[in-house]
């Protein structure tokens, strides 16, 4: 490995204008400081090839970012989201991108790495061949992972995935300490707009106007479901039988205000990976069945539900436009699904 | 490329320039002059838009008024524009002029309420002057702000939580925050994100003496500037760090600064018309207030830990940030990586992160630094 050349980097090289914006610094095999032998490794390539097929007929090209070390060929597709990344709280994490082409980088989003670990250009580098992000969670919790160049637009395009933190227990609690869950359902919400998904990677970056101030979202989805298939998909319907315990992960990876309703009352046990009512100064929020409540832009929540009879219950999802407040493509930004008590 | 230039449309005649960031007015007996100007204000980008702006004597734009609770505080407005204008500060009722005619003046005079952060603004014609840019900060400072325990806190102690009093009693103390406590009446320790859009041609329209119906403005508000403090991207954080620079006002009142232990109040407020979602790297935040329907300030009851939180139109909510040891860092300090750790804070709407269609991340984006360890 080459000794790292820091004055090449935002850490230590000159930011102006043009690093900040138009030129940031990209690096390629830089050694990972500090790096200590990993307890878990993971790695993602890029893939800017997956078309999915919308409900009115047409194709929106999606990037997303592929897992080359999973056991099945299924598993090695590119798929949208991109796959989940799920740590043990403590692990020492090795997550390596190599994107193949061009540059990208992953923000671990809630993690808190060091700087050069956090995957930002302008204060780091962007990753043109191979970086490792070295990190070692701390707490349990729901948190996503998403490529951090021009990130309006690759955000957008699909780059990100979801990341689950459990705590040393494992799979089947929130967090040490926290409540316990038997039924565990992540819920991506996620909004399209197809004009953005007709620009190049480097879409606006050097002074064209493109039009990335201008949102307006004709699709909407759940884990990757269009909206017209999320109350019977199995991808995003929820099924207990009575008696059992909920937990649903909720991101808000649209570009809208996202207003959730669920038919049935719970408790968000824990925001943005940070567990709730552990320390005097936080609680657990009530949430009342049917009562709406809002997430911004990259929020999460985990909410425990505990069902006390059988029956359907609806959650819906409203897009709400970060100016108008109405609800997105002229009322038709609903994403429905169903919490099914058998 | 030159980008610095500012200039004020009343002094373009006689070639003044004046800096595009907010100055700061520490009270001087709580006596503020404010003139009410319009001016063509250079974006990040180089273009120029039309927009107005409240200025006080030292030529600078937008300035941060900061009082100590109980003061009487004099404001006296000019209004400087072609058009009639008004003044208000949303949660202080009695620091409000209905309207002044271009050329007149008004004054308000009115007792500083509880420790917290308020907006004043131009509320006539809502929203439209205020997102032409008429809009301030306006800081009131507690007169007993230490909690009973006495650890400082920016509240008043008789509106004090417990879950706010546990926060601020736990910095120095707690297992989790070794170092300091929160210190008050430090501009290093108290720092100010207002944000902030620009619509250039609500803006042109304006100024080419259109007359907007107000409720038209929310229907066609395109916003091709992002704002933290009147400014974009690359301007938003100092570049270069020394004794010379003032961190009461400009970039230095917007990125936070300090060493692990120093724990950071950010005043968050929005002048605009975009739900922001402000997100912050390195760190979580502790969410410590919120406003009441009328704009009073209100603690939280539950002091969330957050890396996003929702900034709607006139939102004004306090974070602590708490300048912790990065949770996930592997070795800590690092051996290998140099200081300072520096990471992003961006709106995650990221719209907003654009400036003129385009530009990636010349939008609502700062930094903070953390210098070193304990
Ligand atoms: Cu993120
Ligand atoms: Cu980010």
């Amino acid at each position: 490995m080459q000794a790292a050349d820091w004055t090449k980097t935002g850490v230590k090289g000159e930011v102006t204008y043009s690093t900040f914006g138009c030129n940031p610094f990209q690096e390629s095999n830089f050694p990972t400081p500090d790096r200590v032998a990993p307890d878990v490794n993971v790695e993602r390539h890029m893939d800017v090839s997956l078309d999915l097929p919308t409900p009115d007929g047409q194709k929106i090209r999606v990037w997303t970012f592929t897992d080359p070390l999973a056991p099945t060929v299924a598993g090695r597709a590119p798929m949208h989201p991109a796959p989940l990344m799920r740590f043990r709280e403590g692990q020492i994490v090795h997550s390596t991108l190599d994107p193949k082409k061009n540059a990208h980088t992953i923000h671990h989003h809630g993690i808190e790495p060091t700087t050069v670990n956090d995957g930002v250009g302008h204060v780091s580098f962007e990753v043109n061949a191979r970086y490792t992000y070295q990190f070692r969670p701390s707490r349990a919790g729901t948190f996503f992972y998403h490529c951090h160049r021009n990130t309006a637009l690759h955000f957008e395009m699909g780059m990100f995935g979801p990341m689950i933190v459990d705590p040393p227990e494992g799979p089947g609690t929130l967090f040490s300490g926290g409540p316990k869950y038997d039924v565990e359902r992540l819920l991506v919400l996620d909004d399209m707009d197809p004009r953005w998904h007709t620009l190049e990677h480097d879409a606006g970056m050097c002074g064209l106007d493109v039009g990335l101030n201008r949102f307006d979202p004709k699709y909407f989805l759940a884990n990757g479901v269009f909206n017209n298939r999320t109350t019977t998909d199995p991808r995003v319907v929820i099924n207990a039988k009575l008696g059992q315990t909920i937990l649903i992960r909720l991101l808000n990876a649209s570009y809208s205000v996202l207003e959730t309703t669920i038919g049935l009352p719970g408790v968000c046990h824990s925001m943005d990976g940070c567990s709730l009512g552990t320390e005097p100064w936080s609680s657990p929020l009530p949430l009342p069945a049917n009562r709406p409540f809002t997430m911004s832009t990259a929020q999460r929540r985990d909410i425990i539900i505990r069902p006390t009879a059988r029956g359907t219950f609806p959650v819906r999802f409203r897009f709400l436009h970060w100016v108008n407040g109405k609800v997105q493509d002229n009322g038709r930004g609903i994403v429905d699904t169903r919490i099914i008590v058998s | 490329m030159d980008r610095r230039k500012f200039l004020k449309a009343s002094a373009v005649a006689v070639g003044a320039a004046a800096l595009p960031a907010m100055a700061t007015a520490q009270t001087t007996g709580g006596t503020f002059d404010l003139t009410i100007e319009a001016v063509d204000s250079e974006m990040i980008d180089g273009v120029f838009v039309f927009s107005l702006m409240f200025f006080d004597r030292s030529e600078e734009g937008r300035p941060i008024l900061e009082v100590t609770e109980a003061d009487i505080v004099t404001i006296n407005v000019t209004n400087l524009d072609t058009r009639p204008h008004g003044f208000g500060i949303p949660g202080i009722p009695a620091a409000s002029v209905a309207s002044i005619p271009p050329g007149g003046s008004a004054t308000v005079r009115f007792t500083a309420p509880v420790g917290g952060t308020y907006m004043y603004i131009d509320p006539t014609l809502a929203p439209l002057n205020r997102i032409l840019g008429l809009y301030g900060a306006f800081i009131v400072h507690p007169k007993l702000g230490t909690t009973a325990a006495g650890s400082p806190t920016p509240y008043s102690r008789s509106t004090h939580t417990p879950q706010v009093a546990a926060l601020f009693n736990a910095l120095g103390v707690h297992k989790r925050f070794p170092g300091n406590k929160w210190v008050p009446r430090d501009v290093e320790r108290d720092k100010l994100w207002l944000f902030s859009q620009v619509d250039p041609l609500i803006a042109a329209r304006v100024d080419a003496g259109e007359v907007i119906p107000p409720a038209s403005v929310v229907p066609s508000f395109l916003p091709r500037y992002f704002m933290i403090n009147g400014l974009s991207g690359y301007d938003t954080a100092p570049h270069k760090i020394d004794a010379s620079l003032d961190w009461s006002k400009g970039s230095g009142r917007i990125m936070p600064h300090g060493r692990e232990g120093q724990p950071t109040l950010i005043r968050n407020m929005n002048a605009g018309l975009c739900t922001h979602s402000p997100h912050i790297h390195g760190n979580h935040i502790f969410k410590l207030s919120d406003t009441r329907a009328d704009g009073t300030v209100v603690l939280n009851t539950s002091c969330y830990e957050l890396d996003a939180w929702p900034m709607e139109p006139m939102a004004r909510r306090d974070v602590l940030l708490p300048f912790e040891k990065p949770g996930d860092a592997v070795v800590w300090p690092p051996k290998e990586e140099p200081f300072p750790m520096r990471y992003v804070m961006h709106c995650h709407t990221e719209m907003s992160q654009t400036a003129g269609g385009g530009n990636y991340p010349q939008g609502m984006v700062t930094h903070w630094e953390m210098t070193g360890p304990l």
